[in-house]
């Protein structure tokens, strides 16, 4: 009868490659090795019905790139940008090699189905978005290729489908909960499927990990469900690092509630910023940008208003928030410029944005950090060594493309790139590599352990309340604004939810199907993670990028650094540093200076 | 307009361990504008954590969270309290799976078994045509794409596959749909084979023209305007055009 005691691996599978995470990321680059490598058997899983689920369908905006004979726009000002943007925290190896394949790998999207948005000449549409400049930062650059508002969709489709045609299999509806080592080298996972309740051991010569975003722990996001760390927590759990995880990214304007963004456009349009009071608050802090502002000043803006009592607090989703004034704009742009995003009010928090004011908050949008890996996409420990067959790319990994901050629009292009190059190494290595022979023991171990103890707590203590809880102290103490004092209360905070999490009751000892289940695993991966973002935090006595300290306001030369972390037991988190690359610099080319150590202005 | 309701949900349950079915009513107070999604963990947080359903994106993107509520199919993260009272005249909601697949446990149904007959149509280009000299992009015109832009806003939630009045050994209003796609696309040259599966035994000419896909699709593509052009045969493969 107890449940806990018959988990076992019930099925070992043996492809060549595991991917783990389907979506834009994982998917490019299993069809990169079923190109390179035609007949590969490639197993890819994801928590979701189907990879076509997978958040990438989510990204609206679009993705940069430059094409080497554009006539005006170059390369060299899309590095920079991304340097610039990054606040001098991303890796030039990679930002050289992103930028420059970008075009190469819009134009093979396209070539595969892709439905981009068109030119009168039929060629492939380009639109401006924050950050992206031409000659240096001066004018605005049209550098954005997009899908109407549905960019991350077509770019899913379209990957999704070319894994589908080269007979990639997909076991949906599956978490990966744990790596498979022997030796050193990882050599798959241990996967729970969901519908039938077992776990399988996937045995692969190469393992990628592509599990997306991890931003669930902070009470308002623009995250899906889905996204609860559990990949940098299986990272973690195998005693490697994690970089740069305090860079969290802020979008100023989430919706209150489903945390959708309200994007920038609206205040390009004119909409106006205004408090509890009706003020247009951003006079105060921005005399000239004014709503215009980067989004991490707007962000920070709009939490002082509401940290000194002038925000609302919304009454259904009992969530603290400004106001977004639209009421003004010409009926005109409302029914052309930005009817889709205002029409998100309406279907969303049932909001006439011609004739009422919107609630908005700043939502947990994008984390720059993840597992650090080489510019081949190798996961590295943290002693920079490489683990052989372990891989990763997308929002999962931190190459880093982004460092401390990144600009809209860089990280679609980072899956694509990132992960055709990932395609690439795992092809070559997988060539000369023998199949793992029998599967280890105690593979499994600790997640049956893990289970185990879920099947088997006792105690009084409520999911909801602990998930909230970690969710508010996320977003008060360790969000937008950050200091000394809140953080080392922060973390404090986090050991007594840890603990309080081991005396959650399962109400149904089922596991097909067990969707409390599975919230408790998720609930455990977030507090794990979140530990790790606080101690960065905390360490980190600068501010930079994404990251800002009320305590230390500056960027200081002291922190010019990755930082690396291990968590041995929880709380007890290990940091090291990673150097940042700068060979850009250092190859003294024609611009070199501009990337050198530059000051964040715009 | 009140700022809270006094909810009923009754809904349908199954328990995949002892094939038990059974409806179950839960009262709940929301605000005008809580979801039905917020409405569900709000169950699970405060009444019945047992209760399964399923979501991704919450942002009427990914197409995961399709549910029948009062017999219509639609996205419960797109239903907010105020417009489902408003749209049923009621306080009280009947919510069942999507009949599209079988039910894995109470409101999760096994949509991965639904996408077969998406994978069926080739959700992908086939055989691609000649790509333009320059070595980038195909050229397509706006007015070109324009003809079928719709149709590739589909996101394969499964409504319309539900609403439809043929249930049988029918593809279903968006797997046909995934299809004309192609069959439009300039860039695919694999026109009698999508053509063979158009016209073909799990086809349109299942389909009965009811017109309940363009009525329930929450993407509000019309579903039955393709289905109508291919009824009258407009796919016929033409010279390739996309030079
Ligand atoms: C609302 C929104 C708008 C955005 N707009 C833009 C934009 O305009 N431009 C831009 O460049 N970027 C944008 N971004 C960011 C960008 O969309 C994401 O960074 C990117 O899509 C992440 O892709 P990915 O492939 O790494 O991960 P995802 O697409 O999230 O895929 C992760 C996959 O991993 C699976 N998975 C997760 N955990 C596990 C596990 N334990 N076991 C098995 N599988 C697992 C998931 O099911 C999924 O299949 C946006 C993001 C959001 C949220
Ligand atoms: S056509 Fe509409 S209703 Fe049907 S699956 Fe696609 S989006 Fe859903
Ligand atoms: S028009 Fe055809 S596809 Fe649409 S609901 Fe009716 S029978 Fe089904």
């Amino acid at each position: 009868m107890n449940v806990a005691k018959k988990l076992k691996i019930d099925t070992v599978l043996r492809p060549e490659v595991l991917v783990i995470g389907a979506g834009g990321a994982g998917l490019r680059c299993a069809a990169q090795i079923c190109e390179c490598r035609p007949g590969t058997s490639i197993i890819a899983v994801t928590k979701v019905y189907s990879p076509q689920k997978s958040h990438t369908s989510a990204a609206q905006g679009g993705m940069a790139a430059v094409d080497s004979k554009d006539p005006v726009d170059k390369i060299v000002y899309h590095m920079f940008d991304t340097w610039k943007g990054s606040d001098c925290s991303a890796d030039q190896n990679i930002i050289k090699k992103v930028c420059e394949s970008g075009w190469e790998q819009i134009v093979w999207l396209e070539r595969h189905g892709m439905h981009f948005s068109r030119t009168e000449e039929g060629r492939i549409a380009k639109r401006p978005f924050g950050g992206h400049m031409l000659n240096f930062g001066r004018v605005k650059a049209f550098r954005a290729c997009y899908e109407a508002d549905r960019t991350g969709k077509g770019i899913m489709d379209t990957v999704w489908g070319e894994s589908l045609k080269h007979g990639v299999v997909f076991l949906n509806q599956s978490v990966a909960t744990e790596l498979i080592f022997k030796n050193g080298r990882c050599i798959g996972a241990v996967v729970f499927v969901e519908q039938s309740g077992k776990f399988v051991a996937v045995l692969a010569k190469a393992t990628i990990m592509a599990t997306g975003g991890k931003a669930r722990m902070y009470q308002v996001t623009s995250n899906c469900r889905q996204n609860t760390g559990d990949g940098l927590a299986m990272i973690l759990q195998a005693g490697l690092p994690v970089m740069d995880l305090d860079a969290v990214q802020f979008h100023p304007t989430g919706i209150v509630g489903p945390g959708i963004l309200a994007s920038e456009a609206l205040r390009g349009e004119g909409g106006i910023l205004r408090n509890e009071d009706g003020e247009r608050f951003m006079e105060r802090y921005a005399p000239t940008a004014k709503d215009l502002a980067p989004r991490d000043l707007v962000s920070r803006c709009i939490m002082t208003e509401i940290r000194e009592g002038r925000g609302c607090v919304h009454p259904d989703h009992k969530l603290p928030h400004v106001w977004l004034d639209l009421r003004h704009i010409p009926e005109h742009i409302h029914k052309t410029r930005i009817q889709e995003v205002s029409g998100f009010f309406r279907r969303f928090v049932g909001t006439d944005p011609q004739k009422e004011l919107c609630p908005v908050t700043p939502t947990a949008h994008y984390q720059m950090g993840g597992a650090p890996t080489n510019e081949f996409g190798e996961v590295q420990d943290d002693a920079r060594q490489i683990v052989p067959g372990l891989y990763a790319c997308g929002e999962f990994a931190a190459a880093s493309l982004h460092g401390y901050n990144r600009l809209g629009t860089n990280s679609l292009l980072e899956l694509i790139t990132m992960g055709k190059v990932v395609g690439d190494s795992v092809a070559a290595y997988i060539e000369d590599t023998k199949d793992p022979s029998a599967i280890p023991e105690d593979a499994g171990g600790r997640v049956f352990a893990q289970f185990a103890a879920y099947l088997e707590a006792q105690g009084k203590e409520c999911y909801a309340e602990i998930r909230d809880a970690l969710r508010v102290v996320m977003m008060e103490k360790v969000g937008v604004f950050r200091n000394e004092k809140g953080l080392t209360e922060a973390i404090e905070e986090l050991k007594e939810l840890k603990d309080r999490a081991g005396r959650m009751k399962l109400s149904s000892k089922s596991l097909v199907m067990n969707q409390e289940l599975m919230q408790f695993w998720e609930l455990d991966n977030l507090l794990d993670i979140s530990m790790v973002i606080a101690r960065c935090a905390l360490a980190r006595k600068e501010s930079r990028g994404a990251h800002y300290r009320e305590d230390y306001p500056e960027r200081s030369p002291e922190f010019q650094h990755h930082t690396l972390a291990c968590m041995t037991e929880y709380g007890k988190v290990e940091l090291g540093k990673r150097p940042i690359d700068m060979s850009i610099y250092k190859a003294k080319g024609k611009h070199h200076k501009k990337f050198g150590i530059i000051e964040r202005k715009y | 307009m009140p700022q809270e309701y006094d909810l009923t949900l009754k809904i349908s349950r199954y328990d995949p361990d002892t094939r038990r079915s059974w409806i179950q009513d839960y009262h709940l107070k929301a605000g005008r504008i809580l979801r039905f999604v917020d409405l569900f963990r709000k169950i699970n947080d405060e009444q019945d954590p047992t209760l399964a359903w399923r979501s991704s994106c919450e942002h009427g993107q990914c197409g995961t969270c399709g549910m029948k509520i009062n017999g219509k199919p639609l996205l419960t993260c797109e239903l907010l309290v105020e417009r489902a009272v408003g749209l049923f005249k009621t306080h009280t909601f009947n919510v069942e799976p999507l009949t599209a697949a079988r039910v894995i446990r109470d409101l999760a149904v096994d949509l991965e078994n639904a996408y077969e007959r998406v994978h069926f149509v080739k959700p992908y280009i086939i055989a691609r045509a000649a790509t333009h000299p320059d070595g980038d992009e195909y050229r397509i015109s706006p007015r070109t794409l324009d003809a079928y832009v719709e149709a590739t806003r589909c996101i394969n939630c499964f409504c319309c596959a539900t609403a439809c009045v043929t249930q049988r050994n029918y593809l279903g209003p968006n797997a046909v749909l995934a299809n004309i796609v192609r069959l439009m696309d300039p860039r695919e040259t694999a026109k009698e084979k999508r053509l063979d599966i158009l016209y073909g035994e799990q086809g349109i000419p299942r389909c009965r023209t009811a017109r309940a896909c363009s009525f329930v699709c929450p993407k509000e593509i019309d579903i039955a305007h393709f289905i109508a052009l291919a009824k009258e045969g407009a796919f016929r493969p033409e010279p390739s055009s996309t030079r």
